[in-house]
């Protein structure tokens, strides 16, 4: 790797909708500069984890460094760096297009504008990037560039008369893309006589070098050998490997501002090296570090807990592991009298709790239990303490509290017009507060509303989606917090009180929730050799019952020589559902009825 | 672990039928109601088929020592459908490969309504010593719920049969748990058959089968199917019914004058080896179960090339915690139970401790029950060394079987 001048250099990222072309785009752009030959091409390069293969979504980024030859001649350095497409990381895509100068802007031409898009389109052009619209997918029968790019123009305000009209997939405006990157974008400031610092907007934990770094030097020079200081973790460490991602990972000997590259320092765990913090040098330090670091906060919370009381301390350790690669993710041991030892765990939201969860799962070969997720309740006592409630069962009961507060975010939703009836129903069911509608172009439009958290982490989104086709997306950010007539709705199995399945619900919709939820665990807990009452309650009060009949035969009239094998396979399935049940008392409940709360549907909708 | 025990028994399956019962998943060729021309070629090649599985069966048997059979039991589909004719010349095979024993018993399911009086006498002649009527009720609507071909009428005529042809150890069939029935007319049934004085009786409550007509037309739980706690009960009613007009309750779903316990069928629930021949059938060899294929083209195809197993049911059959839930799933399904001592030398001290701390939970609910050598019923406590036999407690322990199945299954974790 030669020295490069910063003048050379164009840094940018690409924002896309899920399924709008961001990988395909990235995949082309590699291949087309020659950074990677065709034959050595995975599919979707940039995206590494198998899930990020099956779910078509980018959740950790990545970066590239490509070598282009523009048609002046010149050779440039291109570093593309990846954003994660879910609304759960907005704050590493802040942190990605910060170490930017330039953004493409990825649209669908048969569809248009997202409201993720929209989102992240606002923070580039806070970070003041130079965005470049590309129409891609002009190849469907179904593209419609015109509509679209006047969609762009005016949702996003941007000056759409030269947007590249493309198809990453069948290589067309491809060489028009990089022209136009190493035409359009800034090349960065060249403040190399500065004091070092580096931009994080990435990292990972790798077993044999410990977390490998991903930055971007804004100024100055990084050396092999150097030692140097997390501003904000105030953890100084001596780098052993300096280099650039091509996009495998190329070692040198240095890197100066505008250059985008990797570090290993023997570092123990991603939280010592966390998304946004600055890198400097230890013994000639920058006064101040770089702007825009905030400790990623987790706002959903939710018990894990082992099928198997044996494999608990195999869970710590996962998530021990888990931890070394996930900043966001936090966990602290609970105990609960229904399920025994767990944790408690904290996400940015709830894709990063599937996330984790499914890794869990795959990865570790763990069987979980999982509660149904929660948000952090602010709750004033009598004493004039302020708690932060994460666990519905550990709220105080009524007599000690003075309120509770909870939290409320902004969401935006884009939608085809035909559905904005619907979507407004829904909004309103979930508590929510009606602000605006505006119409983006003729058939489209904007709902925004704010909606209290906790309605959104159930299944807003997937309503959203189903009630809609599939044609609206959402984006919500966090807007504070309020105070509402708030109360935790217990579930009793057999009598005795299950605080896994513990809520904390308004008032208004206590009664609908509870009947819902006991109909619900009717459905989902097997019968068994006795009648099982199910019961909602506010305190002592109970405000809805159901009750499970008693099992009254469970027997094979027939088995003779050739029914055998059969009704053995019949029985083995049925030892199997009943490993993965949890006994609460003496009643088997399986894995489904502690995300029941998720699951109850349309019945109750106010 | 490998079952060799001397194979005694054999099951010949008859897969043709006039009708599909709607409650029927067996394999079967429906061949309407005519017995001549086209269907009778059919049935006539089917049994040269089947002969020449047996004759292939028994060269290329690796049994260390060959045994007499002791029992021959022809099901279906509706075996009665077969000519003397065909019956014989498939017992004259099975007697000149393996042998038949002088005092085997030779068993036939046959159905009210398929057969004549010289028609049962070659039955006879050909050496039937058993013959188990498919009755199922004895109210004409029920008959009718469940797409039988008979009337009540054929019930009475064929025991007349029966009785004149000198067939003196025979069976009837009852199905409870039908649509639309009710527990007197359950009781009805019952009592119909005891008058009729069979030997043995069957008592099936009615199970919803996939792809059968009830399985597609009913969800467990459906009117107008009885309810569970209806069905329980008339479990319970057939049980003190028929011990007191002196049947033993012997299987989960079969009563037996003393002495007239179905000895074919002990076979399997003794869990012992059994060959298996035609279309769809069964066998138990060598401690690999093997299915035939169920329909009759794929079925004469595999005898092309019979070596070839056409479905290897349970290649862990081996191993022997799997053999042991096996051997006390089908066990536990007799009132006598299984004997501790057999389950020990087979299985070994540790595991019997394991099942023994698995079981004895079911002491307190009275599902299970525990006996000393000289007949003692034993307290719950007692270790395993102290008992002689277990068994499930006729009828609540039968009703709830599955509940202490599932328990072994998920404590050995086999499968």
């Amino acid at each position: 790797m030669t020295d490069v001048p910063v003048n050379r250099i164009r840094n940018f990222s690409i924002i896309a909708h899920i399924d709008h072309g961001k990988s395909t785009l990235a995949d082309r752009l590699l291949q087309d500069t020659g950074t990677v030959e065709a034959r050595e091409m995975k599919e979707q390069f940039l995206d590494n984890m198998d899930l990020e293969r099956e779910r078509g979504i980018t959740i950790k980024l990545q970066a590239a460094r490509m070598k282009y030859r523009a048609q002046d001649g010149q050779d440039y350095i291109l570093n593309l760096i990846d954003t994660p497409g879910h609304v759960d990381f907005s704050y590493e895509v802040s942190r990605s297009l910060a170490a930017c100068e330039g953004a493409l802007l990825v649209v669908d031409a048969s569809q248009g504008v997202e409201a993720q898009t929209l989102a992240n389109v606002y923070l580039a052009l806070e970070h003041n990037l130079e965005i470049i619209p590309v129409l891609n997918k002009i190849d469907l029968p179904g593209a419609e560039p015109d509509r679209v790019r006047e969609e762009v123009e005016e949702v996003v305000g941007l000056d759409c008369s030269e947007a590249i009209l493309a198809s990453a997939k069948e290589g067309i405006g491809v060489p028009e893309i990089l022209e136009t990157i190493v035409r359009k974008v800034p090349s960065p400031q060249d403040t190399i006589d500065q004091p070092l610092r580096a931009l994080v907007f990435d990292s990972y934990y790798d077993a044999y070098r410990g977390v490998v770094v991903y930055f971007r030097v804004m100024d100055g020079v990084v050396n092999v050998g150097d030692k140097v200081r997390f501003m904000a973790s105030g953890k100084e460490y001596v780098i052993d490997e300096l280099g650039v991602l091509a996009p495998t990972q190329v070692r040198v000997d240095s890197l100066h501002a505008g250059e985008v590259g990797y570090l290993a320092a023997s570092i123990k765990a991603v939280g010592d090296a966390r998304v946004g913090d600055t890198i400097t040098i230890a013994t000639k330090a920058a006064p101040d570090p770089l702007p825009g670091y905030v400790e990623a906060k987790p706002m959903v919370f939710c018990g894990l807990f082992p099928t198997d009381a044996d494999q608990f301390p195999d869970l710590r350790e996962a998530l021990d592991k888990l931890r070394l690669n996930d900043a966001a993710l936090s966990f602290e041991p609970e105990t609960s009298s229904a399920m025994g030892f767990g944790f408690r765990c904290g996400f940015l939201g709830l894709l990063h709790m599937e996330i984790v969860q499914e890794r869990l799962e795959r990865e570790y070969n763990l069987d979980l239990i999982t509660t149904a997720p929660s948000v952090v309740y602010r709750v004033t006592t009598i004493k004039g303490e302020v708690l932060l409630i994460d666990n519905p069962s550990h709220l105080p009961d009524p007599q000690y509290r003075e309120k509770i507060e909870e939290p409320y975010v902004q969401v935006d939703i884009i939608t085809p017009e035909t559905y904005v009836g619907t979507l407004m129903e829904l909004c309103q069911t979930r508590r929510g507060i009606f602000k605006d509608m505006k119409y983006l172009t003729p058939g489209r439009t904007t709902l925004i509303y704010e909606l209290p958290l906790a309605e959104v982490v159930t299944d807003f989104f997937d309503q959203m989606k189903s009630r809609s086709r599939g044609y609206a997306s959402m984006e919500y950010q966090l807007i504070g917090y309020r105070e509402n007539n708030l109360v935790r709705l217990d579930i009793l199995i057999n009598g005795d009180p299950v605080d896994p399945l513990a809520t904390i619900v308004h008032r208004d919709k206590a009664y609908g929730v509870g009947r819902a939820l006991t109909e619900k665990l009717k459905e989902l807990i097997p019968r068994h050799q006795f009648k099982i009452p199910i019961q909602a309650a506010i305190g002592s009060k109970v405000i809805a019952s159901e009750h499970i009949p008693a099992l009254r035969k469970d027997v094979l009239a027939k088995c003779y020589g050739g029914d055998i094998s059969r009704k053995k396979k019949l029985l083995q399935k049925q030892a199997k559902g009943k490993k993965r049940m949890k006994a609460i008392g003496t009643v088997d409940v399986p894995q489904e009825a502690f995300m029941a709360v998720l699951k109850i549907g349309q019945e109750n909708k106010g | 672990m490998l079952h060799n025990d001397a194979i005694t028994a054999a099951y010949l399956h008859i897969p043709f039928c006039r009708r599909r019962c709607y409650y029927c998943d067996f394999p079967i060729s429906v061949v309407g109601d005519r017995k001549t021309g086209h269907n009778s070629g059919m049935i006539q090649t089917y049994v040269e088929k089947l002969c020449g599985e047996i004759r292939g069966t028994a060269q290329r048997s690796t049994q260390p020592y060959q045994t007499q059979l002791q029992t021959i039991f022809f099901g279906g589909g509706t075996p009665s459908l077969l000519t003397p004719q065909q019956l014989d010349r498939l017992l004259t095979t099975l007697d000149q490969t393996f042998g038949i024993a002088p005092e085997a018993e030779i068993s036939i399911e046959i159905d009210p309504g398929t057969f004549d009086r010289a028609q049962l006498q070659g039955y006879r002649s050909a050496g039937i010593t058993r013959v188990s009527l498919g009755s199922q009720a004895f109210q004409p609507e029920l008959l009718q719920v469940c797409g039988r071909t008979h009337q009540v009428g054929d019930i009475y005529y064929s025991v007349e049969l029966i009785h004149e042809v000198g067939i003196t150890n025979y069976s009837l069939d009852l199905i409870s748990g039908l649509p639309s029935q009710t527990v007197q007319q359950w009781q009805a049934s019952l009592e119909a058959a005891i008058d009729l004085r069979p030997t043995h009786l069957s008592t099936y409550d009615l199970t919803l089968e996939p792809g059968t007509v009830f399985g597609k037309r009913y969800q467990p739980g459906d009117r107008p199917l009885p309810t569970d706690e209806t069905t329980a009960d008339m479990y319970r009613l057939a049980s003190r019914t028929l011990q007191a007009a002196g049947y033993e309750h012997y299987e989960i779903s079969n009563y037996a004058q003393p002495g007239y316990a179905c000895r074919h069928n002990l076979t399997y629930w003794k869990n012992r080896s059994f060959y298996g021949f035609g279309m769809g059938a069964t066998s138990y060899v060598n401690g690999q179960r093997f299915a035939r294929p169920r329909t009759r083209e794929a079925y004469y195809q595999w005898l092309e090339n019979p070596e070839i197993p056409s479905e290897l049911l349970a290649s862990e059959i081996d191993h022997t915690s799997d053999l042991l839930v096996e051997t006390l799933m089908v066990g536990l399904r007799l009132a006598k139970g299984v004997a501790i001592e057999d389950l020990r030398q087979q299985f070994g001290n540790s595991a019997i401790e394991r099942v023994w701390q698995c079981l004895k939970r079911y002491q307190a609910p009275g599902w299970l029950e525990a006996w000393d050598a000289t007949g003692k019923r034993l307290p719950p406590d007692v270790s395993w060394e102290e008992i002689d036999r277990i068994n499930l407690s006729e009828p609540e322990g039968f009703l709830f079987s599955n509940v202490v199945l599932v328990s072994l299954f998920e404590a050995f974790g086999t499968g």
